[in-house]
């Protein structure tokens, strides 16, 4: 059973399934929305369950699609791909347990929803260039929709900001894999060919990899192409922020080490020094820029910026390395890395959001006390904010711990970058008593806990944050053993 | 002789099909008169299939049965049937239906010589063909506006033509012949070849809407029918850009030809786009936009020789007819103005999800049949090592996406008021919907088209 493709398409297949309903009921809508993504969750656990094979990529699903151009639906993962795989199939279930609540246009908004899952799915299963690319995109175009149909106040010209920014960004994208391809002989999209055999070389290959860097930069998003993501998170639904920085942002990062690093090797490792200093640079400036916000989301939206500038030193580092022990830590850190972030990123996001739809506010100078009314929330942001700050035992430490060591050991002077981890701990700790203690203003004092539905959305996210936390092996062997056997 | 005939089928069916309307016409038989435009024009359009494949000339050499011609029939003549169907759906009832059907099939015509021309005469005879019936289709409406836009459009047109058939003379003058095979010979003449050029440029660009030959363009699709505009922005300009393919394939490269083309590419999408971005009236913004469409057009013809050039016309000819047709489709079903829009989305989801479709399709967005067509175009300029080319089409791509959600953002506001746009035309809905067909499913069903095009 071609249980790739099944999982890809599932939530498709759900999307019309709404759609043939009719645009009316939002119970029914959410309804297939919630089973949709299970299913979806249920093919990915046994995508997971079959695992992946020590060299190239298993579970590989293919047939013709346009055999003129030498393009053809490809699917398949190996240990990078499918813990991300894993973690979309999660999150999306619990955005769409989340968004029960909207009935405002609930029919449309489940269908981007879904269509946005098979898009995601698509983007880190897909070993075709060609239908990388179309997956890369159609991502795009359903978040644009989510933002300006469901988002907050200013929501329109943040996702005009968000489209605009990103499709100016991923165009490069596509003259690459158009580089990639005419440099191919004989011509291919095969992502697999790309990688096993760089096919360019010399300018060529340094063109290619900035037009990726362009790309990838933007939607890490990395300092100084970062302004488009506060303004789209600000603006955006809850949900809609959950999968922005759990799962979208990854494509950047993902990009990074499939594209970037594997098929341009030769030009990464000369450019790496340049590459580990915007990562540097962006996860200081994301640290520090967090520092200076008042607004919940905000905040934790510029933490997102500082954790993914991590991952872009560990892959710049992982370019650098001179061994392949060395490098395998530093892309283990990295892939683990992600994984954290879109575990504890969303379940933050989800926990502002609860906040906002109570307070109707995020800034945390209205708040105080919110502990003694709504204990439930409070601890599990403080869980969420402890893990964020990198706290032994909570899922980002063993990856930032990788990342560090693998940093220390190729460039040292790149260990400043540790400071960061200072700067969120004091933002989130200033954040925490800000919010959840000292004194209750009257207004707060009759704030509902968590309720069944909200406890349902989070929790999972927060058992696995400790889960990975204590016990990250289940994840990294999975990531190791591609790893190990990455030739650059 | 006999054979030569056979290969032109396609279009003494087209010429045939025009007659019989118009006998139909002076019949007052408007009704019958459409039927027999839409089986003729899909029977011309089948009878094309068989020649999918032949590389071949007719009447020694003037006429070019290839993949560009065949091709041509097989897209412009559907979408010269959707245009009269749309036609029906604006026009019904009024003075002079049937005359309409008939100048849209001569003018289709026009644009099949123009796609399959291998002699310069043939290239003149094309532009005048269909520039004709153009004129009348404009002035149909015989209002003040109307009778402006098609004055203008005259008035260019008859400029632009007599430049052109002056500078080709240039060519005869060189060569010794008027065959486009035989333009290889203009070397020896540089300052003739130049001026040659020129000419061309300036008469297949004024038909094909690009920059700086595009002013009558807005003007002309405002003051025509919706319908019309709709058939303007797609059937002419096509051939006049697969002409363009024609001419410059025999066109020695020293000549610096693919830099021209290059450059007006640029100058035309930079131009669209931008004048897009401030129109207020919807058939306007359209008419910009095509001019912007004119100028991907041109990057498959810049890279003219190279692998994926005819591909890529061809593929994206058919995106850009089914795209643009669909788009003036519900332009025609919601009305001209902006203001015309709000709303859209809400009141009528299917038609607002089909502009919202087909107007990412003009931006690019895949999985879409524009998507497909661009992205072909692109590799064609990389493939002929025109890199700056490719980018400025990109980030032109860019802008051009903040012209099309100028349409898509208000069509998702709450309206103000009760939805304006006419009652649902069966007519209009079905043209739409057969045009989201192709919009959706050519991307994955591009290879229907690559394998029969040829390198």
């Amino acid at each position: 059973m071609p249980i790739v493709t099944v999982t890809l398409f599932t939530p498709l297949l759900g999307a019309l399934l709404v759609l043939s309903g009719g645009l009316h009921s939002a119970r029914r809508a959410h309804g297939i929305g919630i089973a949709t993504t299970a299913v979806t969750l249920l093919g990915a656990l046994a995508m997971w369950a079959r695992g992946v094979g020590p060299s190239g990529f298993s579970q590989v699903e293919q047939f013709a699609w346009i055999p003129s151009i030498g393009a053809a639906y490809r699917v398949g993962v190996d240990g990078i791909s499918l813990p991300l795989v894993l973690l979309t199939a999660l999150l999306f279930l619990l955005a769409a347990v989340y968004s029960a609540r909207i009935r405002e246009r609930a029919p449309a908004y489940v269908i981007l929803m879904l269509l946005l899952e098979t898009a995601s799915i698509g983007t880190f299963t897909a070993l075709d260039g060609l239908l990388f690319y179309v997956f890369f995109e159609v991502s795009l175009v359903s978040m644009y929709f989510m933002i300006a149909g469901w988002g907050h106040e200013d929501r329109q010209r943040a996702a005009l900001m968000f489209f605009l920014y990103t499709l100016l960004g991923s165009l490069p994208l596509l003259l690459a894999i158009l580089g990639l391809y005419l440099g191919s002989s004989p011509h291919t999209f095969d992502m697999r060919v790309w990688i096993a055999h760089p096919p360019l070389s010399g300018t060529a290959a340094t063109l290619a990899l900035i037009a990726m860097l362009v790309t990838f930069a933007v939607k890490i998003p990395i300092f100084p192409v970062h302004t488009w993501l506060p303004a789209a998170h600000v603006e955006a639904p809850t949900a809609g922020s959950v999968i922005l920085a759990g799962v979208m942002l990854k494509f950047g990062t993902y990009g990074l080490v499939r594209f970037a690093l594997q098929m341009t090797p030769e030009a990464f490792r000369a450019a790496g020094v340049v590459i580990l200093i915007l990562g540097v640079v962006s996860a200081l400036y994301g640290a520090f820029a967090a520092l200076a916000q008042t607004d919940l989301k905000r905040l934790v939206a510029y933490t997102s910026v500082n954790h993914m500038g991590y991952v872009v030193v560990a892959v710049a580092v992982a370019a650098l390395a001179s061994g392949p022990a060395v490098r395998a830590l530093a892309l283990d850190g990295a892939v683990l890395q992600m994984v954290s972030h879109g575990l504890v990123t969303g379940a933050l996001f989800l926990l502002v959001g609860m906040i906002q739809d109570r307070a109707h506010t995020r800034e945390t100078a209205a708040f105080g006390g919110l502990l003694q009314v709504v204990p439930g929330l409070g601890w599990a942001f403080v869980l969420a904010a402890f893990a964020s700050l990198g706290l032994p035992g909570l899922a980002h430490f063993p990856a930032e711990f990788q990342i560090f060591l693998a940093t220390l050991r190729v460039s040292p002077p790149a260990v400043v970058v540790v400071i960061g981890i200072v700067v969120t701990a004091a933002l989130y700790l200033r954040a925490i008593g800000r919010t959840f203690f000292g004194e209750l203003p009257a207004r707060w004092a009759a704030m509902a806990d968590l309720n069944l539905r909200e406890w349902l959305a989070v929790a999972p996210l927060l058992v696995l944050t400790v889960v990975v936390g204590v016990a990250p092996f289940w994840v990294l062997d999975v990531i190791h053993t591609t790893t190990a056997w990455l030739h650059l | 002789m006999a054979h030569d005939l056979l290969l032109l089928v396609p279009e003494i069916a087209v010429l045939l099909t025009a007659v019989v309307v118009l006998v139909c016409e002076m019949l007052r038989r408007p009704r019958a008169a459409l039927s027999v435009t839409v089986a003729g024009l899909a029977l011309a359009a089948l009878s094309a299939i068989p020649l999918l494949g032949v590389e071949s000339t007719a009447f020694s050499g003037t006429f070019r049965v290839d993949a560009l011609s065949t091709w041509a029939c097989l897209i412009l003549l559907p979408a010269t049937a959707l245009s009269a169907l749309l036609a029906r759906a604006e026009l019904a009832g009024e003075e002079g239906e049937g005359t309409v059907y008939s100048l849209l099939c001569f003018t289709a015509l026009g644009a099949l010589i123009l796609a399959g021309s291998g002699d310069l005469m043939l290239l003149v005879l094309g532009v005048l063909l269909s520039s004709l019936g153009s004129f009348a289709l404009v002035a149909h409406r015989d209002d003040d506006r109307a009778t402006e836009a098609a004055m203008k459009y005259f008035v260019f047109g008859s400029v632009s033509g007599g430049v052109m058939i002056f500078g080709v003379s240039y060519w005869v003058g060189a060569t010794g012949s008027t065959l486009l095979a035989a333009l290889g010979g203009v070397t020896g003449a540089p300052p003739a070849a130049a001026l040659g050029l020129v000419a061309v440029v300036v008469g297949l660009g004024y038909k094909a809407a690009v920059v700086p030959f595009h002013f009558w363009a807005p003007d002309a699709y405002d003051g025509a029918p919706v319908s019309v505009a709709g058939f303007l922005s797609v059937v002419p300009k096509i051939g006049a850009i697969l002409a363009l393919a024609q001419v410059v394939r025999d066109l020695p490269v020293g000549l610096g030809w693919p830099l021209v083309i290059a450059a007006i590419s640029v100058l035309t999408m930079t131009y669209g786009n931008l004048a897009a971005l401030v129109q207020r009236n919807v058939v306007r913004l359209l008419a910009y936009s095509s001019v912007a469409q004119s100028g991907y057009f041109l990057l498959g013809v810049a890279a003219t020789g190279g692998p994926l050039a005819r591909p890529s016309l061809v593929v994206f000819a058919t995106a850009y007819a089914a795209m643009n047709l669909g788009a003036f489709a519900v332009v025609l079903r919601t009305g001209r103005d902006l203001d015309a829009f709000t709303g859209l989305g809400r009141s009528r989801p299917a038609t607002g999800a089909a502009m919202v479709i087909f107007l990412l399709s003009l931006v690019g967005i895949p999985p879409l049949a524009g998507f497909a067509g661009k992205f072909l175009l692109f590799g064609a300029a990389l493939a002929s090592h025109l890199l700056w080319l490719a980018i400025a089409a990109i980030l032109n791509s860019v802008l051009s996406l903040a012209v099309y959600l100028r349409i898509v953002v208000p069509m998702y506001r709450t309206p103000d008021s009760a939805p304006t746009g006419r009652a649902p035309n069966p007519l209009a809905s079905g043209v739409w919907g057969i045009a989201l067909a192709v919009t959706v499913g050519l991307g994955a069903a591009v290879q229907l088209i690559l394998g029969r095009v040829g390198p």
